[in-house]
């Protein structure tokens, strides 16, 4: 299976994500209502790719990824950053502190399941190089 | 199309989260009003806002409603200025953000009712990009001692925030929560710390810290929590599943550039004593711990019972008690004295609780098109905190009334000669050294009896306690069509069950065709510790407290007047003359199936202002109680407010005789005679 990890504070959101996502039969959900409880789940689970929201409670998206970069056994993990922050700076900032792929909402139902596809396969192409 | 996706599934979930987001942010934005009030900025509500604003403006993308994509960007852009000027936002501010927010509610609601939806209005979208986003903050005078690699993931709105938080008395720390499979496995995690944290303080920012993996942290994270907060050190590790030797009191210090630099820095004395200074008169104590201490009270009141009855059974033994007597009788002072420390110390004024109400006046006011004034005394008046949020939502609820249902239109106004400027008056004081009065009073159309009893299919109510006892039916609405504001099949009797069921108080009405309306709550300033009587009827001891009894009479066999006898399920009602006034008597015997042995006394209580008496056997005496409430729906009786105990180890319930007074009225009503 592959796990995914999906956190977004709204239930909706995430259930969004999900509905355009669970057409492949071997993805597995696990989700996660903020950037702590994304946090604590990584930290005592292994997923295989993170689908981020950057507007949360507490500890926003830039901080979720910023720690899982800071993490040795992390820093390969694949983060799809999906935001309502369409604006350059956002980008610019998500990338830098390493996020995989930036997608802003509204997002493509298609569009998203390519690129968690295509970052998987890059993922496992990576790991077996 | 590959996916499964479909947007329309989600609009109920939108609906949802879309209504949860817009009633945080109105909660927010009233609290930055009552900040701005003061005069201090409140950050933490405007990141809040900007949150519950942005999460709307992503949702409502996904499922394409573009004007209140619009709406909310336009008011995110006024927040992120505000966030970045330590959540500075000016009057005018709050007035378009307001506006904002009513907006968008229509616009879901049009959604939620397959409505079409307007678009965005543009003079509201100018308007928020017109604002001017006040000052860059004043520079704190003291800043915050954390490690570096800590303080870097802290905004300066955040530290300000804690040394605001630390300057105002409060205590400032860090405790920490280390997550584990077996915590988790537990319910034990981040979320459920951070929620029964959130309970006992103000959480200014969680940072995860990572560490090498070991037994006491297998995940190699920690989760830092700095917090606000006043509760005890031994609380807080509970909630984190930590030890108090784990949390650490965070160290403010004085900057350099706080003191101007033409002036000498003060002293080290003079610097304590200014910091004092400013704490002296108010410490914020966590209202757990207020509890805690009236629980601990209670027991001491229960066991001063205990002890006049030993002594009193000394007595009776023939031995001498006087010292001893003495003794107990001091003791009852220092207890009562006790008390009423404790329970000032749990009183909010008045004068803060209404503090919201110019804006829920003025809130209505827009939405229903009619100018509305508000006119507020609250005195120096002091209410116990938990009664004051027991009584709020019914305050709140016939304020909706009165300006939704009964202050006309201005037009209409303009031709009864009346002013076009609706009023709402809410008065309150304290009756006895028990009770609060509060009035809530308006000026407009008056309650249409006739209206309300078609509405009802009952007879026409004769006075106003009989109209008060018709519109307080449950479910009843009295509005023939339900409006933006009010008429959602909530009615007026939240308000009797707030006032009445739930606090022991009393309601009533005064109104008068064209010309306005009054209502009247009459509610404890406290509960759980009350004065009351306790009394015989029957073989069984009674309390009931004093706040609800008006007069204790004999009654007169010579005195009760014959009329046509009634019977109600409750037994007889007979009446008895009193001052000139009738007042229906009913043993409390018969209503409790007691066996009677004469019932010379009487209690009477004033119900919607008319009074009612209840025959009892003999009264015993006047004492604090402690009551403690009847959870169990098997045993909650009308009429019975709870138990308590008079210091013989066995329950006495404590009645509520109004409540009773009304039951048996009611029950009147429907037997045939």
């Amino acid at each position: 299976m592959t796990e995914i990890l999906v956190v977004d504070d709204s239930k909706v959101m995430r259930e969004m994500i999900v509905a355009c996502l669970r057409v492949e039969e071997d993805f597995a959900f696990t989700h996660a209502a903020s950037g702590l409880e994304a946090i604590e789940k990584l930290a005592l689970k292994p997923f295989d790719l993170v689908v981020l929201d950057l507007n949360m409670p507490d500890i926003g998206g830039f901080e979720v990824i910023e720690f899982i970069r800071g993490q040795d056994q992390l820093q390969s993990l694949p983060i799809l950053v999906v935001t309502t922050r369409g604006d350059e700076g956002s980008r610019a900032r998500a990338l830098g502190a390493g996020a995989s792929q930036f997608m802003t909402k509204p997002f493509a139902p298609d569009a998203i399941l390519a690129n968690v596809r295509s970052m998987l396969r890059r993922d496992a192409a990576g790991s077996d190089e | 199309m590959s996916s499964a996706f479909d947007a329309s599934e989600f609009l109920a979930g939108y609906l949802v989260e879309a209504e949860e987001h817009l009633s945080a942010s109105t909660t927010n934005l009233l609290a930055v009003e009552a900040s701005l009030r003061k005069g201090e900025n409140n950050p933490r509500a405007v990141r809040e806002l900007f949150r519950s604003l942005h999460t709307i403006k992503g949702l409502s993308a996904m499922v394409g409603v573009e004007p209140i994509v619009d709406i909310a960007h336009a008011m995110e852009t006024v927040l992120r200025l505000a966030d970045r000027a330590a959540g500075a936002l000016t009057a005018p501010a709050v007035d378009a953000l307001l506006s904002g927010l009513r907006a968008i509610g229509e616009r879901v609601r049009a959604l939620s009712a397959k409505a079409p939806v307007m678009p965005a209005p543009p003079q509201l979208l100018d308007a928020l990009a017109a604002l001017e986003i006040a000052r860059s903050p004043e520079a704190p005078t003291r800043e915050l001692e954390l490690e570096p690699e800590l303080l870097a993931k802290l905004s300066p709105a955040e530290k300000a925030q804690i040394v605001q938080g630390a300057e105002a008395g409060r205590r400032a720390l860090r405790v920490d929560f280390t997550p584990s499979p077996a915590r988790a496995a537990e319910g034990i995690n981040i979320t459920t710390v951070r929620e029964r944290i959130n309970a006992m303080a103000e959480i200014v920012k969680v940072l995860p810290l990572s560490m090498p993996a070991s037994d006491a942290a297998p995940g190699g994270l920690t989760f830092a929590l700095l917090i606000l907060t006043d509760a005890a050190d031994e609380q807080l590790a509970g909630a984190a599943a930590t030890t108090p030797a784990q949390i650490r009191e965070l160290q403010t210090r004085r900057t350099a550039l706080a003191a101007p630099l033409a002036e000498e820095p003060p002293t080290a004395e003079e610097d304590l004593g200014e910091t004092e200074g400013r704490k002296r008169g108010i410490v914020r104590v966590d209202v757990a711990r207020l509890d805690d201490a009236l629980e601990r009270l209670s027991a001491l009141v229960i066991t001063r019972f205990r002890l006049e009855r030993a002594v009193d059974a000394l007595a009776a033994q023939g031995v001498n008690v006087g010292e001893l007597g003495d003794i107990v009788k001091g003791y009852g002072r220092q207890v009562r004295d006790l008390r009423g420390a404790i329970m000032r110390a749990r009183m909010v004024p008045v004068s803060e609780l209404l503090d919201r109400v110019p804006l829920i006046v003025r809130g209505l006011s827009r939405a229903t098109n009619k100018p509305v004034r508000v006119e507020i005394d609250a005195g120096q008046a002091e209410l116990d905190k938990a009664v004051a949020e027991r009584i709020f939502p019914a305050i709140v609820h016939l304020i909706r009334n009165a300006v939704d249902h009964a202050i006309e239109p201005p037009a209409e106004r303009k031709r009864l000669g009346k002013p076009e400027e609706g009023l709402v008056r809410v008065t309150c004081f304290e009756r006895s050294t028990t009770q609060l009065e509060l009035c809530i009073t308006d000026d407009g159309r008056g309650i249409d009896r006739e209206a309300a009893a078609r509405r009802a299919g009952r007879p026409v109510p004769e006075d106003d306690a009989a109209l008060l006892d018709l519109i307080t039916l449950p479910g009843l609405t009295t509005l023939d069509q339900a409006t933006k504001t009010s008429g959602r099949g909530l009615g007026m009797d939240i308000v009797k069950r707030a006032a009445v069921d739930q606090l022991g108080g009393a309601l009533s009405l005064r109104t008068k065709r064209g010309a306005g309306t009054t209502f009247t709550l009459l509610v404890p300033l406290t509960i759980t510790i009350v004065d009351a009587f306790s009394f015989v009827c029957g073989e069984q001891t009674f309390v009931a407290p004093v706040a609800a009894i008006e007069e204790i009479v004999d009654v007169v066999p010579g005195g009760l007047v014959r009329g046509p006898s009634r019977h109600t399920r409750f037994g007889e009602v007979q009446f008895m003359e009193r001052r000139g006034e009738i007042v229906p008597l009913v043993s409390l015997s018969s209503v409790f199936s007691l066996a009677s042995r004469g019932d010379p006394k009487a209690l009477v209580v004033r119900r919607n202002g008319t009074p009612f008496a209840f025959a009892i056997h003999r009264v015993v005496g006047q004492q604090e109680v402690v009551i403690r409430p009847l959870e169990d729906p098997l045993v909650k009786v009308t009429g019975v407010s709870g138990s308590t105990d008079l210091g013989d180890g066995r329950p006495t319930l404590v009645l509520d005789l109004v409540a009773l007074s009304s039951a048996i009225s009611h029950n009147r009503a429907e037997v045939s005679l």
